[in-house]
């Protein structure tokens, strides 16, 4: 839980950094690609969390991995976190970060469940509606297939869930026979 | 068996189908970091409130607690076994509360309604939060009837009235939940026709079970079958094998039961059987959360715990229907201890105490009230007159009695006036022992006391006691019923009732046979 706490400290002093600066978007996007990376690659997840691995040797490896893709200001935000040695929370600021870009642009990020791969033309018309539920400025969905959803979908924003799944029906009927609210004659 | 017919299913299915296209279903959602210990920590719920209750999966629900910074701390309601890290928790948005209502009399259930004694489901039309706050000084009166436990000891001389708490306190073994039972079944006859008639109204009653044997409280529910006193009474069962959190909040789901009779203008007694293990289930939950350790390790609020519970009971004022919750919370003592933490406490939240103890039970003195320390802060205001008049001096007797009675151990010779007193104290003490289910009816209990206050007894052997007042009692219902009478409808005693009794004992003590 402390990690939580910190991460959204580096993460709100990083967002208040760029918004002075007015480079938000180039930021990010570099956040964005370190996360990617992170996620994707297991020995670089290892490195970063490894208590072996001195201060000095990490920051020149992640400089010579990042120098050339990402801005200069992202990579010594990334060198003042390995300094600071909080490096093994890395990801997690990014996400802190990115989570709260979002919160301050007014953009929802909707994680939706389907139990099939809906077309485009469906995802773009659940957008429409979901953006007319939402007060937001912009709605970014992403998708995922669950066939345990059965049909209908689930779009998770935040902590609230708008269910319309056949799976919740189900569960709900099921409660109402244990209740004996609905009677077989 | 009813037979399920697989297009029945689906008509039902399909029914409910139907609506599908409009249903969203809208919920706050969060998910479990860590549990276990019957506390789980979960991370979202942003917008939950305390002490709502939160749904996990396979039916298991929890009441959350703490609310931290980037957490949330819930106590579990069910197995915590069910519950892994990782597992989507829901808000219900209601604060965890149970139904109420008549349907609920004559049934088992568990701290949150949920019946347990397998006669199915209870549909009522109310539902109380556990939590609710205690009435102001604007909303209450004064106590101002009496609440007959049907034990001559308390009636007499630690009176209770409708709308107190009385503590009954005292070692393990000391039958204090034979006091509360018993009074529990002594409230029969205010559900009769003839107590409606001389206006007693009838006092609903709710047992609370905390920590206790499951045996222990099945046999409760026996007892009281046996007495026809489950028709009016409702047990909530909080057993030792539950968690901590249904131990815990069972005195308050006990409470708004209870409230919900007085919000109706109806009477109701709660029994807390007992708070000693609904403090150490808080205690066990607090420290599970984290929160500081105080005195004996409880958690710094453990007076508030009890205090605003107990400040629940409450007679209201006419304007709101006069209904009343009269609180009988039980504590166990080590060893004889009043000055641990726990029993001070509620001792000074109460209106007064009934002390048992395990000499004088073991001495044969049942129910063993010790009645020089017992007191009742209140009550006196609600005895009736007849027991007022002739209950005066028992108090004064019995506590010279006891001055003289560890004097005479001495075996120094005594003059007349102390053996008198002796005799008489002896006697006295006789007279108010009582066997357990065996309540008596408060014009009886004013009879036998005038008897033993005034001397009528002197004559009688101390073992023969017993059977005297059995069967005066006996004797005056056949032979002399309007002295009864008379005291149950006036509720006084006047001087020519009284002669009356004192010729029914004169002809009596002539017939009466002393076994040597």
């Amino acid at each position: 839980m402390a990690e939580t706490k910190v991460s959204t400290r580096y993460a709100n002093s990083l967002l208040d950094l760029t918004s002075g600066k007015g480079n938000l978007q180039e930021i990010s996007d570099d956040l964005e690609l370190v996360l990617t990376a992170i996620r994707t690659s297991s020995d670089l997840r290892n490195f970063l969390e490894s208590p072996i691995v001195k201060q000095e040797v990490k920051q020149s490896i992640l400089s010579e991995i990042f120098r050339n893709k990402i801005k200069s200001d992202t990579l010594s935000f990334i060198e003042f976190i390995v300094e600071k040695n909080r490096e093994y929370i890395l990801s997690s600021i990014i996400e802190k970060f990115l989570e709260l870009r979002d919160a301050k642009l007014g953009i929802a990020r909707v994680e939706v469940k389907t139990a099939f791969d809906f077309t485009d033309e469906q995802k773009e018309n659940l957008r429409k509606r979901l953006e007319n539920i939402f007060s937001y400025k912009e709605t970014h969905l992403s998708f995922i297939v669950d066939k345990t959803v059965l049909g209908g979908f689930i779009a998770k924003v935040g902590d609230t869930v708008y269910d319309a799944s056949v799976k919740h029906q189900l569960e709900v009927l099921r409660k109402e026979f244990l209740k004996g609210n609905v009677q077989l004659n | 068996m009813a037979e399920v017919r697989p297009d029945e299913i689906s008509a039902i299915l399909r029914k409910q189908l139907s609506g599908f296209e409009s249903e969203i279903d809208i919920y706050d959602v969060g998910t479990v970091l860590q549990v276990g210990d019957g506390i789980a920590r979960v991370y979202g719920l942003s917008k939950v409130m305390a002490s709502e209750l939160v749904e996990f999966p396979n039916d298991v629900f929890g009441m959350v607690l703490n609310l931290d910074e980037d957490s949330v701390g819930c106590v579990l309601f069910g197995d915590s076994t069910f519950v892994k890290e990782g597992d989507t928790v829901k808000r219900t948005k209601r604060v965890a509360s149970l139904p109420v209502g008549e349907k609920m009399l004559g049934r088992v259930i568990n701290p949150l309604g949920i019946p347990i004694d397998g006669k199915g489901s209870i549909n009522t039309d109310k539902i109380y939060p556990i939590e609710r706050k205690a009435l102001g000084v604007i909303q209450r009166q004064p106590v101002k009837e009496p609440l007959q436990t049907g034990i001559a000891a308390i009636d007499a001389m630690i009176p209770i009235g409708r709308g107190q708490r009385e503590l009954i306190i005292g070692d393990r073994q000391t039958g204090k939940t034979a006091v509360a039972v018993d009074t529990i079944i002594n409230q029969k006859h205010t559900h009769t026709e003839e107590a409606a008639k001389l206006g007693i109204k009838p006092v609903y009653c709710i047992y609370v079970a905390i920590g206790q044997k499951s045996s222990t409280i099945a046999q409760v529910v026996v007892k009281l079958k046996e007495h026809d006193a489950m028709d009016y009474t409702t047990v909530i069962s909080a057993s030792a094998s539950e968690p901590s959190p249904l131990q815990f909040i069972a005195p308050y789901s006990g409470a708004s039961l209870g409230e919900y009779y007085r919000d109706n203008g109806k009477h109701s007694l709660v029994i807390y059987d007992d708070l000693t293990k609904q403090a150490a289930a808080y205690r066990e939950l607090s420290l599970l959360l984290r929160r500081p350790p105080g005195r004996e390790a409880y958690p710094g609020d453990v007076f508030y715990l009890h205090s605003r519970l107990l400040e629940r009971a409450s007679k209201l004022s006419d304007d709101l229907g006069g209904g009343s919750l009269t609180a009988l919370p039980i504590i166990e003592t080590q060893q004889g201890d009043v000055s641990a933490y726990i029993p001070t406490n509620v001792i000074s939240i109460t209106d007064g105490q009934i002390y048992l103890e395990s000499n004088l039970f073991n001495a044969g003195v049942r129910p063993a009230i010790n009645v020089g320390i017992s007191v009742s802060r209140v009550g006196g205001n609600a005895q009736i007159k007849a027991m007022k008049k002739v209950a005066g001096s028992l108090r004064t007797d019995l506590a010279q009695y006891r001055e003289l009675e560890a004097f005479s151990k001495f075996g120094t010779d005594l003059d007349k006036i102390t053996l008198r007193t002796l005799a008489k104290g002896e006697r006295l003490v006789e007279l108010l022992k009582q066997g357990q289910y065996s309540p008596l009816p408060v014009e009886r209990q004013v009879v036998s006391v005038y008897l033993g206050t005034n001397g009528y007894l002197d004559s009688v052997p101390v073992h023969d006691v017993k059977r005297f007042e059995k069967e005066i009692l006996e004797f005056i219902e056949v032979k002399h019923d309007n002295i009864f009478e008379s005291i149950r409808n006036d509720k006084d005693i006047n001087e020519e009732i009284i002669n009356e009794i004192k010729k029914a004992v004169e002809e009596f003590l002539a017939v009466f046979k002393k076994t040597s």
